[in-house]
């Protein structure tokens, strides 16, 4: 297609309850004709319950070069975790 | 650079996944893309075949679902470009790229389908052989094109067995039936295999692509598990194979085979099948007559959107 | 090949609205593989399942009410032009996607209003179908208004060809507010579902810089006597071609 319609990530919530979950993506012209070509592609089979379509362009992430400098601080803070702790034998509902 | 080389390397190594925004030989990149636009083009260009007898499907039932099985093609082929332009390729290019003929798609969708048998044999064969080669797919080195192949194995699982349908339909038919079941059976089985593409001695890009992970099994391995599939499923509908030297050996635990027609195989992949000319025309003037409504769209969008980004 | 003789009046008046279905399924899925680009291809395709879908539910419930003389595929592939009873409107070719979106909408409009008067049914099953029905329409309903605002509001060229759409539409519209006894049988309220028709076409129109001509009455006659366009007998040709070549076969 030229240039002037854009690529928009669809996300779907499977059921109440759940996370919304990454689907794929759409290509649009418009906001209303996204939601509705989601629905078309990715919801044939009953797939869904709700859904948001987001430009891709919208999306920001980790720029590549920094990734190490954004994940790599929490490795070791194992005290995060729940497994981190010691709990006497016999102690129960902790 | 080494130290991404070295982390590319890692990830193919331990048969893990390469996402987008991972660094990656340039190579690979180029590869995925070519491989993956093929593909997309396959789907999308594989609806015509099967279009050509949508219109005339002999009951509401037929109509339904090869209406949904085309549409599911439709479908997989956006998936798949949704994927190539993962890779830096946008849509509109790999349609430019398919128009001019750079861009190849899947020699079997070259051929006419002359009889509603031949909706059987398709969807048999030739979703068939696509589907051994999918799922072997569904562990390619790159994230994104696993995660469409999972994707689009679960839902075509119907497709095959929808075209075994309408073959046991036509073959338990009336003889003017079998008879169709027969011919399309001898017209669509040798294409079939060379779906597969070239033996593995003679694969071009085989040696990198496996090594890569992007292809996970030989041309020939596949091809070899869908013909000790299939020839059972043939014997049980009661039509013939065409081919007088396929046999059980014992020896390999394989079914033998005729060597393939390579020329023509390689004639129909140059552009000198009986529908390749037929079949991007079709592409061209449905995507060149609609400009005006694109261009519709994006005034309309350029009009009343409020910028979101 | 007997002939198919549809008796009961209430079959008779289904019939209709399952030709109706019938043929514009036939017509939009000749769009397949030729949609402006592919999410709406599949889209149109998801369209014409429905009606596909939905006129097999109707043949049903005619074939029962008939006593089960015929089954769902004999009335679409063993009855011949002037037994086939659609609006003229849905037969009308996709000369390009403008002709395709108005005559959607055009249809669409009139389908939301018929049933939901079909809600009101003493056929039970007929309620039923209305109910699953309604959410169908009513989604198809939102595209295809939608595309007109595009079409309508879009390029100077979008705006030229959606008018010249409609020219033509408006004037297989007139016959299907022409109601006859039947109609007035199993809708509660004719007189209504014209003027809701008029109002929400005018309505859309008159936003998207269409304008509605007046037209002098046609001498057309009325698709409830099985008066057609000569498009139906190509359409019918095509879709009825194997079962006829090959009447013993079962497929």
């Amino acid at each position: 297609m030229e240039a002037t319609d854009k690529v928009w990530e669809v996300f779907i919530q499977k059921k109440a309850g759940l996370a919304f979950k990454h689907a794929g993506s759409v290509r649009a012209f418009d906001k209303k004709m996204a939601i509705q070509n989601a629905r078309d592609v990715y919801t044939r089979r009953s797939e869904g319950r709700a859904m948001w379509v987001v430009p891709t362009e919208a999306i920001v992430s980790v720029p590549l070069d920094n990734s190490d400098a954004f994940f790599d601080p929490a490795d070791d803070k194992a005290y995060r975790h729940a497994t981190f702790y010691e709990i006497p034998d016999g102690v129960k509902h902790l | 650079m080494e130290k991404f080389q070295e982390a590319f390397d890692k990830i193919i190594e331990a048969d893990s996944k390469v996402e987008p925004r991972d660094w990656m030989p340039e190579k690979y990149r180029k590869t995925n893309i070519r491989q993956i636009s093929q593909h997309a083009h396959s789907e999308i260009i594989g609806m015509q075949p099967e279009g050509n007898w949508l219109l005339r499907a002999p009951s509401l039932r037929a109509k339904q679902v090869l209406l949904a099985k085309i549409q599911d093609e439709a479908g997989h082929g956006l998936y798949l470009y949704s994927v190539a332009e993962t890779l830096g390729i946008s849509r509109s290019e790999m349609i430019e790229q398919l128009h001019s003929g750079e861009a190849k798609y899947s020699s079997i969708f070259n051929y006419p389908t002359l009889t509603w048998a031949d909706m059987g044999a398709v969807g048999w064969l030739v979703d068939g052989a696509a589907i051994v080669n999918q799922v072997s797919l569904q562990r390619t080195s790159y994230g994104p094109y696993s995660r469409a192949m999972i994707r689009i194995c679960k839902e075509e699982s119907f497709h095959q067995r929808q075209g075994y349908e309408i073959m046991c339909r036509m073959a338990f038919g009336t003889p003017e039936q079998k008879e169709m079941a027969q011919d399309a059976l001898n017209r669509f089985w040798e294409p079939a295999l060379m779906m597969f593409g070239p033996h593995d001695a003679d694969s071009v890009h085989k040696g990198q692509s496996m090594e890569w992970k992007i292809k996970r099994e030989s041309n020939d391995h596949l091809r070899q598990r869908f013909i000790d599939r299939t020839v059972p499923q043939a014997e049980y509908l009661g039509l013939t194979i065409p081919d007088p030297n396929l046999k059980w050996n014992e020896e390999t635990g394989h079914y033998d085979h005729s060597p393939f027609n390579w020329d023509e195989f390689w004639n129909v992949v140059n552009g000198n099948g009986p529908c390749n000319k037929e079949r991007l025309d079709h592409h061209k003037k449905a995507h060149n007559d609609n400009k005006w409504v694109r261009e519709a769209a994006a005034a309309y969008a350029a009009k009343t959107e409020t910028q979101v980004a | 090949m007997k002939k198919i003789n549809i008796e009961n009046k209430e079959a008779k008046f289904l019939t209709r609205i399952a030709d109706t279905s019938l043929i514009l399924g036939q017509r939009n899925a000749e769009l397949c593989s030729n949609g402006p680009f592919l999410e709406e291809d599949i889209a149109i395709s998801n369209i014409s399942l429905d009606l596909f879908g939905r006129a097999e539910e109707i043949y049903n419930i005619i074939s029962k009410i008939e006593g089960g003389t015929h089954e769902a595929d004999d009335y679409v592939f063993f009855r011949n032009e002037r037994e086939f009873f659609n609006i003229k409107l849905v037969e009308q070719p996709n000369e390009d996607f403008a002709w395709t979106m108005a005559r959607q909408f055009m249809h669409d409009v009139y389908a939301e209003f018929l049933y939901t008067q079909l809600l009101e049914s003493k056929n039970d099953e007929i309620k039923g179908l209305a109910q699953k029905a309604l959410k169908e329409i009513e989604y198809s309903l939102l595209h295809s208004r939608d595309w007109l605002y595009r079409l309508g509001l879009g390029t100077e060229e979008s705006n030229a060809r959606l008018q010249e759409a409609f020219d033509h539409l408006f004037k297989f519209v007139e016959e299907i507010f022409a109601f006859d006894d039947l109609d007035k049988e199993y809708l509660p309220n004719c007189g209504e579902l014209q003027s809701q028709w008029n109002k929400e076409v005018n309505r859309v129109l008159s936003e998207i810089n269409i304008e509605r001509k007046e037209y002098e009455a046609l001498s057309m006659r009325d698709y409830r006597d099985g008066f057609h366009s000569e498009h139906i007998g190509h359409l019918l040709s095509i879709m009825q071609y194997l079962p006829r070549a090959y009447p013993e076969a079962k497929w």
